[in-house]
């Protein structure tokens, strides 16, 4: 799980293949792919909280509309729309820090839940405001524009949305192989060492959890001038949960296991969709395949591929390296005083 | 009644136990000693089935009850919920037997185990293994942080619950000394191999646990 | 004054349910430390599966009963998916039990669509002191004081009820005395899985569900298992009653949106509080 990620060449193929998907792709596969890749670097974020800090978090939906709105609201009351986008991603990190001060003292599934009702309470929050424009949300949001050039097209949010999508992973990448990021890999295997070897853990935490925000509140803000609208239910909980599939298949902390996963469960999703949409399948068949393959994927990927995809695919292509990832003895069975098994590293460390 | 031969555990790529070879007979007192993390609490682990083995058979002829290292009773169950509790695997939950034996738990029957003094503790965690009527009881750490007369008199118990019942007892201890003045045989343990065996006279006077485990040469004893 | 007292009883009623769907994830969490994500959904399959039942024609009273039985199976088969798998940890098991809830939206939907559905219950109401008690409040009242004596002496007085406690209580030593905690664990699920169910069947007369009404369930029972702590599943009554007459009283007196968010701020204030308290212990200790 603390393997190092793919080197800079990886993601130097990334951005080619992304730009040059959105050159050659045609009108209506490009509005696919404009939802894939905002959807890829949101889940880059979550990847990096659940991987590497141990923090499920059940709301991440609420730090992509909260940079929407951001976006949204200052483009709509007369700021120039690549500030606004700007604020979006800061705003988003900005709440995320401010509540994740008193909230991340909490752990495991009480901080799960804590994330949860996150989502729950921004959901409320907008559906309530007037500023936000209630249930209704905001119409008409402007196009962006920057140096005289507008956004209209899908092509050029295409562009925009790879583009975002690559800073991202090139950020994350180097959070990781950076000195606090090598603190962040100490932390998801022991937090108990990790603090005692003089990380200062609440800091680190705290950090991720706001970087992760500020990734989806960019993904947010060029999704508010991409749609033009938005409103409370764009952002379901069922969003959240999304990403944490993705963030699964693809396996927890890799990066690249991020978009990968992102892409695989999204193009699956909206291809299941289409079959669905065939004439003779009842109204209802679009979100009962959608939940189905959601929740397929999950449990697989939780309980049989923690590594996720990447790394079952990776297996193949390698020379076959010593699997003995997982101790032999499960953890829970061992009794915690046991001196004999101090050695065994144990993912209990940062979910007690 | 108990066979081990060649049993081996590995915890993911730490070898906990090598090759160890032990065994207990009916009746017998059996000591094994060793350092902090040489395989002890694991030998007994696996035979509780606990922990995987890797390689080796186990054969327990007979009831194995094994009282763990810390006593790990059920704190907020009262000590008579918890002696019941030690009898799951077999027919008769009544405890009354037991207080006869320790006549202090009686007294302390409906308090919460988890409101005792560690003597008191110890005295519940034994009593709750003897609830499953075992031919062998196998007691980890007893002494540990317990005042030695309380270890006397635990130890008083065990040695009357071996000569008049036949129960045969598998002591494991850090306190080497303790262990071979009760038992009869006994094994050292040390980084996962059995290093040393014989009985248990014999091993208190040899050089090589004098020096390890008994922290020197013996004095005139006091 | 009425208003108060017709908010009172309705605060009631309401809290009993949430009460039912906290001790089914504070026993599932005490002998398995899994936070069941998926426990609002089993009062939703039991809502559906009734009013399926009760629309065949099947009798009230054994169409509800039909209805926890099934609740209880799915109980069962989420702690499969959770636990049954030997080494999952609890960080693993909370998300799949995210996944099986997600499942269970794809079976819901296809088995009974996607709109709210609703059966009658008892009608009418009485007149206690004055003051007008609907007849299926009342009935929601009693029958979860039932439960709750029921569950009490379970775990206080049965053997059953003791090993299921030692499970929770300590695992490891449970192992020793031949408690096969899996096993446990299952039961601990599949009694979930009943618990959510009664209140599925209870509150579906007054309050239409449809398949995604499991999460307003969930946070309100969790939130309720917070005020009690998570640890005895009687407990669960007292924070089930106390966050349903708050939301009622902020729902009658005050806007009625706000009152699923007030239980939320008020479950992650508790929490925060509580672990903040626990930080500062461990700091002292050191």
């Amino acid at each position: 799980m603390t393997r190092v990620q793919a080197g800079p060449w990886a993601v130097a193929i990334l951005a080619g293949v992304a730009m040059a998907a959105a050159t050659v792709l045609d009108e209506s596969a490009l509005s696919v792919y404009v939802l894939l890749a905002l959807t890829a670097s949101v889940t880059v974020g979550v990847t990096l909280l659940m991987g590497h800090a141990g923090q499920v978090s059940l709301g991440h939906g609420a730090f992509y509309a909260a940079g929407a709105y951001a976006a949204g609201l200052l483009a709509k009351h007369g700021f120039p729309s690549w500030i606004a986008l700007l604020v979006a991603p800061i705003a988003a990190a900005g709440l995320a820090a401010a509540v994740g001060i008193p909230l991340l003292v909490l752990r495991g599934h009480h901080l799960a839940f804590a994330t949860l009702a996150l989502h729950l309470i921004f959901l409320s929050l907008i559906s309530e405001l007037s500023i936000t424009g209630g249930d209704v949300g905001l119409q008409a949001i402007p196009p962006l524009s920057f140096a005289g050039v507008t956004l209209s097209s899908v092509r050029s949010y295409a562009y925009l949305s790879a583009g975002a999508l690559v800073l991202v992973v090139v950020l994350a990448r180097n959070l990781l192989v950076s000195r606090p990021g090598r603190a962040l890999r100490a932390l998801s295997s022991s937090e108990v060492a990790a603090a005692s070897s003089g990380v200062a853990v609440g800091y680190y935490k705290l950090a991720v959890f706001a970087l992760s925000a500020g990734f989806a509140g960019l993904a947010g803000g060029i999704y508010a001038f991409y749609m033009g609208y938005l409103a409370p239910g764009s952002f379901p909980v069922m969003l959240s949960i999304e990403y944490i599939v993705m963030a699964a298949v693809g396996g927890l902390g890799k990066v690249s296991g991020a978009v990968a996963g992102s892409a695989l469960v999204f193009l699956l999703v909206h291809g299941l969709s289409r079959v669905s949409t065939l004439s003779g399948m009842p109204g209802t068949a679009p979100i009962i395949l959608s939940y189905a393959v959601y929740a397929v994927l999950l449990v697989s990927a939780v309980l049989f591929l923690p590594g996720g995809l990447v790394a079952l695919l990776l297996s193949r292509w390698e020379r076959p390296s010593p699997r003995s990832q997982r101790p032999a003895p499960p953890p829970s069975e061992a009794k915690p005083s046991d001196p004999a098994t101090e050695g065994v590293t144990s993912k209990h460390g940062s979910f007690s | 009644m108990i066979q081990v031969e060649s049993l081996s555990v590995q915890y993911g790529a730490a070898t906990a136990l090598d090759g160890v070879s032990l065994s207990v007979r009916a009746g017998e007192k059996v000591a094994l000693i060793g350092a902090n993390g040489a395989g002890k609490s694991t030998l007994l682990n696996a035979l509780s089935g606990i922990v995987a083995k890797k390689a080796g058979t186990i054969r327990i002829d007979g009831r194995w009850a094994h009282v763990p290292e810390g006593r790990q009773l059920f704190p907020e169950l009262s000590v008579d919920d918890n002696l019941r509790l030690g009898a799951f695997r077999v027919s008769d939950r009544n405890p009354a037997w037991i207080y006869e034996i320790l006549p202090e738990l009686a007294r302390l029957r409906r308090q919460r185990a988890g409101s005792l003094s560690g003597g008191q503790q110890q005295m519940v965690a034994i009593g709750r293994g003897l609830m499953a009527r075992p031919d062998v009881l196998a007691i980890d750490e007893m002494s540990l942080g317990l005042a030695p007369i309380i270890v006397q008199q635990l130890a008083a118990q065990l040695m009357r619950l071996n000569s008049e019942r036949g129960l045969a007892l598998l002591l494991v201890e850090q306190s080497a000394r303790l262990a071979l003045s009760l038992c009869d045989r006994a094994y050292v343990l040390e980084t996962g191999r059995v290093v040393a065996q014989g009985a248990a006279a014999e091993l208190l006077d040899s050089p090589f646990v004098e020096r390890a485990y008994l922290g020197g040469p013996l004095e005139a004893s006091p | 004054m009425n208003a108060f007292f017709s908010y009172l009883v309705h605060g009631i009623s309401v809290g009993c349910g949430f009460a039912l769907v906290a001790s089914g994830i504070i026993i599932v969490y005490r002998v398995t430390r899994v936070v069941n994500l998926a426990q609002g959904m089993f009062s939703v399959v039991a809502g559906f599966a009734a009013a399926t039942l009760l629309g065949v024609g099947l009798p009230h009273g054994v169409a509800e009963l039909a209805a926890i039985a099934t609740a209880a199976l799915v109980g069962f088969l989420t702690g499969c998916v959770a636990i049954g798998k030997p080494g999952t940890n609890p960080q693993a098991s909370l998300i799949a039990t995210l996944g099986v809830g997600v499942f269970a939206y794809a079976v819901e939907v296809l088995t009974w669509g996607d709109q709210p559905r609703s059966f009658s219950g008892l009608s009418g109401s009485y007149d206690l002191w004055g003051i007008d008690v609907p007849k299926q409040y009342l009935l929601i009242t009693l029958v979860t004081l039932v439960v709750f004596g029921a569950l009490e002496a379970f775990f206080e007085r049965t053997y059953a009820g003791k090993a299921l406690s030692a499970c929770a209580s300590n695992p490891y030593a449970a192992r020793l005395q031949g408690i096969g905690v899996v096993r446990m664990g299952l039961y601990g699920f599949a009694l979930g899985g009943a618990l959510g169910g009664v209140a599925g069947v209870l509150l579906t007369p007054v309050q239409p569900i449809s398949y995604d009404s499991d999460v307003p369930l969930f946070v309100n029972g969790f939130a309720s298992a917070i005020l009690a702590g998570l640890k005895r599943p009687v407990l669960g009554l007292l924070g089930g009653l106390v966050l349903g007459i708050a939301e009622s009283m902020v729902a009658g007196y005050a806007k009625a949106s706000y009152q699923s968010s007030l239980a939320l701020l008020l479950t992650l204030a508790i929490l925060i509080v509580q672990a903040t308290r626990r930080e500062a212990l461990h700091a002292v200790e050191e």
